[in-house]
């Protein structure tokens, strides 16, 4: 079975949704606003672009959407059902999944465990999450570490390790938290190959975080730019560079000026 | 109204001396996140230390024969030789452990003091009369109060604004607040760690020690567990008031010292002899509704 | 392929084949040659394995430390102890027992089913409520849990004789049944810990956060292996009294947990091989001293270790394994199939 089947059979008996969106999200800590008035959604079969300098509320925004962070305001709907209020293991369920900053494996188990695991919480059976794991390994070219203890692995695997467990739920959703930082040329290369093929392979919608531009640019149909909390802009990727309110944010930045620029 | 009064003054004189551990607990968790289950066997060498060690159940005094300002230095000196000993050899190399794991190395260093009270004394409970004089009632306004009790709330209260003047005016204070709030970021500010730590330790080790003779003159007796129940009461104390929060410690001592003489003179004659079971209980309640206790410190969630 | 498939099936089984063999070892060597002291020594440690065994089985795969399961024990022993024991006194000692318990007597096996599963009712009421807590705060609220037992059964004189010592309790328990609870412990930890759910309760003690992105929830899966685990400590339990022949609310209390901690800790907290070599290593030391106490012949002179000697000898060697190897003797692994048997260098539980 080839991991697009084994997707389709997780998605059977009921109809995926076709959005993922938050609407009029603000979040608080005491009293800074780390999002306000942020809209967003996320079509299924498309990647999307999530950019915005260093505390802009990226990773507060996934932590909203997967129900680690509930909002101060302001909702999260997966096609018309509320995901607002839920746990995150639900939401998880629900079928969003994530990879973190910080890959987060499970550092005492050997790589395929990791997926098993994402797949057993998705409501697979042992045999059914082994296949799947199995699927997802050979497909990103990480059979070979598939015993590896994860607490051995070099850091781009760690990253790649991270997102195929995100797969391995078969999400509706998958958000990625920086998956390409740290990595060399090559690595990334690769990793743009994964994430362009994922809406198609497994019926999925994505939201892309990272700084990298040339990932950016080279794999999302659609970009949305964060600034301070608020959305500054969204659209194509050349609609976002042209964009003279993006511009002008990024140009405080010089670091990421060079970057938007390519 | 008189016998609530009564009620009243037993619950604040249990409370004081709880709080006097549940302090000494607070501190040294504020500083290394450990709960150290064998501040209760500081108690207990400290209480032994007054006598010589026989096998006799009426031993002769030791410290204890000293005049009383002697008596007093040394028993603390003992008990805070004895704690810094503890820091030095069992807790500093666990310092970066987890909090679970210190609490595991707490106990093997406690039930390692223990045993070897029991090597030097023998395990048999004995009988001690030092400042017997204070266990009789004075009379304040009607009230008959035992003396113990006016000078365990008195030692209290001087320890505590000492403990209080030592954290607000002094510089060393400053910093054992500054490393209780947040440890790594003192240590990247310049504080000593091993000063801190070890201070924390000797202020534990003179608020045990306080204890030490509190409970002596109270009870007359000494038992190689004779720290065990002011420690549980004073660890629970700590937990409900606020892991590393000192006014939480000192608050908690004083809830639960409340609890247990307010269950132990209005439960029912029945469930009177599970007035423990209650207070554990509420423990545990306290727990689910604040799992970070009453007054929460520098709690930074966890990061995503 | 038939070959490749039966090494699969003894690499999967060897963590377990090993362990149970080499008590079956042990066993059968105390049995032919051991003393009647050695004898009970070996029991004693079988047992000792049965509830280390159990510990390990919620500490080892939630990563939550528990000083609770103590209290599990004394729960199902005390019901063993009801069901059994000495049923001329029963009626008037212990008074405020039902009429199904005080007045009559029932078999053996029937006891330690109920005894066992009263142990893991009362752990299901205990964890559905404390399993929402997370480390520090879980682990001092098994504490408070076993305190709370203890504070019960010390005060209610009725039911339990307070803190006196409860006679006449049948001892059935001999070499071998000791050996059969031990196997039956560790068999139930490993199907456990292989098994969907175990898997997911390692994932939650290794990362709170990925494990719920991952949609397992925390929650149910602390929630059965403490159940599960206070089902095997309680096992133990009636094993203890069934042995011993006695029992007071102390033998439940801080120094039994802290003599099983102190054997998982030093066999490894998490490895179900480490719980067996823990409880193997000390009851062995422990032996030692016991021979030590009662006093040796040296080159004349009789020399005997002081009372106590043991417990600090004991407490010392904990703290040595906790600064200088944390994950104990085995570490965080399971017995491997040698290579020469066919099993792999490197690879996963």
């Amino acid at each position: 079975m080839t991991a697009r089947a084994t997707a389709a059979t997780a998605a059977s008996g009921m109809a995926r949704p076709q959005r993922l969106q938050a609407q009029g999200v603000h979040v608080a800590f005491g009293g800074i606003k780390a999002l306000t008035g942020v809209d967003l959604t996320i079509q299924r079969g498309q990647v999307m672009g999530l950019i915005g300098p260093n505390g802009a509320g990226k990773t507060t925004l996934v932590n909203v959407l997967t129900g680690f962070q509930p909002p101060t305001q302001g909702r999260v709907l997966l096609q018309d059902r509320p995901l607002t209020g839920m746990k995150a293991r639900d939401v998880a369920r629900a079928g969003v999944a994530r990879s973190f900053q910080a890959a987060r494996l499970f550092r005492d188990m050997t790589v395929q465990e990791n997926l098993i695991v994402a797949g057993l919480g998705a409501g697979l059976g042992r045999r059914a999450a082994t296949e799947r794991a199995r699927d997802i390994l050979d497909w990103i070219g990480c059979a070979p570490i598939a015993q590896t203890q994860c607490d051995g692995l070099s850091y781009g695997d760690e990253r790649r390790i991270s997102i195929a467990r995100a797969l391995a739920m078969g999400p509706s959703f998958a958000l990625l938290d920086e998956p390409a930082s740290g990595m060399n040329e090559s690595e990334c290369a690769a990793l743009m190959q994964v994430i362009s093929e994922l809406p198609a392979r497994f019926d999925c919608g994505v939201l892309l975080i990272e700084h990298n531009m040339t990932v950016i640019m080279g794999v999302c149909q659609r970009i949305h730019v964060l600034d301070g909390g608020r959305s500054l802009a969204e659209g194509t990727p050349d609609e976002v560079q042209a964009d003279p309110a993006v511009r002008r944010a990024y140009l405080g930045e010089k670091a990421e000026k060079t970057a938007l620029v390519i | 109204m008189r016998n609530f009064l009564q009620v009243l003054v037993d619950a604040v004189a249990l409370g004081s001396l709880l709080a006097l551990v549940a302090l000494a607990i607070g501190l040294v968790f504020g500083v290394m996140r450990l709960i150290n289950f064998a501040q209760g066997d500081y108690i207990t060498v400290g209480a032994y230390a007054l006598v010589v060690p026989t096998a006799s159940l009426t031993p002769a005094l030791f410290l204890g024969a000293l005049p009383v300002p002697l008596m007093v230095a040394g028993v603390l000196f003992v008990v805070v030789l004895l704690a810094l000993a503890t820091e030095r050899v069992a807790f500093r190399p666990l310092r970066d452990s987890d909090p679970a794991t210190l609490l595991i190395s707490s106990f093997a260093v406690s039930y390692f003091l223990q045993h070897l009270v029991m090597l030097i004394h023998t395990g048999r409970p004995k009988s001690v009369g030092i400042g017997q004089a204070l266990t009789t009632p004075i009379d304040i306004m009607g009230l008959r109060v035992p003396g113990i009790q006016v000078v365990t709330m008195a030692v209290t209260a001087v320890l505590l604004i000492a403990l209080v003047l030592f954290l607000k005016r002094t510089s060393m204070g400053i910093q054992m607040r500054a490393a209780a709030e947040n440890f790594q970021m003192a240590r990247l500010l310049g504080v000593p760690a091993n000063r801190v730590i070890a201070m924390a330790f000797v202020i534990s080790g003179v608020l045990g020690g306080a204890v030490s003779l509190l409970l002596i003159v109270q009870t007359g007796t000494l038992d190689i567990r004779m720290g065990l129940m002011p420690v549980i009461f004073a660890f629970f104390a700590t937990v409900i008031g606020g892991m590393g929060s000192l006014v939480g410690a000192a608050l908690g001592g004083f809830l639960v010292g409340g609890a247990s003489v307010l269950l132990q003179s209005f439960l029912p004659d029945g469930l009177r002899p599970f007035r423990d079971a209650f207070v554990f209980g509420l423990v545990i309640v306290i727990l689910l509704v604040r799992p970070k206790g009453l007054i929460v410190i520098g709690a930074a969630r966890e990061r995503v | 392929m038939q070959e490749r498939g039966m090494i699969a099936v003894l690499e999967k089984a060897w963590p377990v084949l090993v362990l149970v063999l080499g008590l079956l070892l042990a066993v059968v060597l105390a049995d032919a040659y051991g003393s009647v002291l050695m004898k009970r020594t070996v029991t004693d440690a079988l047992i000792k394995i049965v509830i280390v065994v159990g510990l390990y089985i919620f500490i080892g795969n939630t990563g939550i430390v528990s000083f609770g399961h103590i209290g599990f024990a004394g729960i199902a022993a005390y019901f063993a102890t009801w069901m059994t024991c000495c049923a001329m006194m029963k009626p008037i000692t212990m008074t405020g027992l039902p009429d199904f318990l005080r007045l009559e007597t029932y078999s053996l096996w029937f006891t330690a089913l109920v005894a066992v599963t009263a142990a893991g009712l009362v752990a299901l009421i205990i964890g559905l409520v404390l399993m929402r807590l997370s480390g520090l705060a879980a682990s001092i609220s098994t504490l408070a849990a076993l305190f709370i037992f203890h504070a019960v059964y010390a005060n209610w004189d009725n039911v339990t004789m307070g803190r006196a010592s409860i006679v006449g309790i049948p001892t059935y328990v001999t070499l071998w049944v000791g050996l059969g609870g031990a196997v039956l412990a560790i068999v139930v930890a490993y199907l456990y810990q292989i098994s969907a759910f175990g898997l997911a309760a390692r994932a939650a003690r290794d990362d709170e956060v990925a494990a719920q992105a991952s949609g397992i929830s925390l929650y149910w899966n602390r929630l059965i292996p403490f159940v599960l685990s206070g089902m095997v400590v309680g096992l133990g339990g009636v094993l203890q009294v069934h042995f011993m022949g006695t029992i007071s609310v102390n033998a439940f209390y801080l120094n039994l947990t802290f003599i099983t901690l102190a054997m998982l800790v030093v066999g490894g907290m998490r490895s179900l091989g480490g719980a067996v070599v823990g409880v193997v290593v000390l009851s062995s030391i422990a032996d030692v001293f016991r021979r030590l106490e009662a006093g040796v012949d040296l080159a004349g002179t009789r020399l005997s270790t002081p009372t106590g000697t043991q417990e600090m000898f004991l407490a010392a060697l904990m703290l040595l394994i906790l600064i200088f190897r944390k994950d104990g003797l085995m570490g965080r692994r399971e017995l491997r199939l040698p290579r020469l048997l066919g099993g792999r260098a490197a690879g996963a539980r």
